[in-house]
């Protein structure tokens, strides 16, 4: 069996066996600091039930399936689309480089200048990208139609 | 009716509907689960979609001499925990008492449910200030209204667990609960 004070917990939900249920009634009858825990158990079991969840409005569950299938359709888009870009960014890095700066004609200057705008170009995006991904996660009316 | 197993058994024979009946079957309950967990309707409607999307990339993995339901309630309380642990940066234990991820059970005169509505808010409050599985036991058996017997097929532990996690669970909510009143 449990200990006494473990077995409070069923006592006030009801899912004690009568065997367990007289062990509790007995050690409440005989501890004070059993029955002050058992009435705060039922206070707190009061307050909880006059709270439930709020479900949401019938028509964000009628469109629920709608929209997770979109969700599911899109990530198979952004899958190739990463795929894409990756190769392509790839391609495209490897040219730039073999053409920039492998090139010897072109001034060591122009290499640097290029470079640094790159890389503040990269660095801006991944930022801005990053404030409107944030923005739009903690936006509360998000689902709010309009 | 189908049984959940029938219908992953269909799904990965190439029926994609029978993932949308599963759908359909089961997204209030992923909702409300999520919203136990995190407290918040927004997040606990998307946490619901993701775990379907999770769901349905691994269902080919599913075993299906097993139940569904514990195996997806995994996955919904594995995004929750990923959730509350990203937002550690935002504070959300605050709670706004006219948010309405929580209803009040019953209609009184407006300053009966005034008080109501700020003791409901102190609950939440301290529900979430609670470490994540004592929140959890307390969110399917006091709000999801769960028996023992479920919560221990859910949770995949023995009855006993259930029991005693629920009364360290309610020992640690009524000292939060205390620390709101103080």
């Amino acid at each position: 069996m449990h200990n006494i004070r473990e077995l409070l917990a069923g006592y006030v939900d009801g899912e004690l066996t009568p065997e367990e249920r007289a062990a509790v009634d007995k050690a409440l009858a005989e501890d004070p600091e059993l029955r002050a825990e058992l009435e705060e158990f039922q206070k707190l079991k009061e307050v909880t039930g006059m709270a439930q969840y709020a479900d949401l409005p019938e028509q964000v569950w009628e469109r629920y399936w709608e929209s997770l299938y979109r969700k599911l359709e899109r990530g198979a888009g952004w899958i190739l689309l990463s795929l894409g870009a990756i190769i392509l960014i790839g391609f495209g890095l490897f040219q730039a480089f073999r053409g920039l700066y492998l090139n010897p004609d072109i001034p060591l200057w122009a290499k640097i200048g290029f470079t640094a705008a790159a890389a503040g170009l990269v660095i801006l995006l991944v930022s801005f990208g990053r404030e409107r991904y944030f923005a739009f996660k903690l936006d509360r009316y998000r689902r709010v139609l309009r | 009716m189908c049984t959940d197993t029938a219908l992953i058994a269909d799904f990965v024979a190439g029926d994609k509907n029978a993932f949308g009946k599963l759908v359909e079957r089961h997204k209030k309950q992923a909702y409300l689960w999520a919203l136990g967990l995190v407290g918040n309707k927004d997040d606990a409607y998307d946490i619901s979609q993701e775990a379907f999307i999770r769901a349905y990339r691994h269902l080919d993995r599913f075993d299906l001499e097993r139940p569904f339901l514990p195996w997806f309630y995994a996955i919904v309380s594995n995004l929750a925990r990923s959730w509350l642990r990203r937002r550690v940066i935002r504070d959300y234990r605050s709670v706004d008492i006219d948010d309405v991820s929580y209803l009040l059970a019953s209609e009184d005169t407006p300053e009966e449910e005034y008080t109501r509505k700020t003791l409901i808010a102190e609950l939440r409050q301290a529900l979430l200030r609670l470490p994540y599985k004592d929140r959890e036991i307390l969110a399917l058996q006091h709000f999801r209204g769960m028996s023992y017997d479920e919560i221990a097929e859910l949770l995949q532990i023995p009855r006993g667990t259930v029991m005693s996690r629920l009364y360290y669970a309610r020992k640690k909510l009524a000292n939060e609960m205390r620390h709101c009143h103080a």
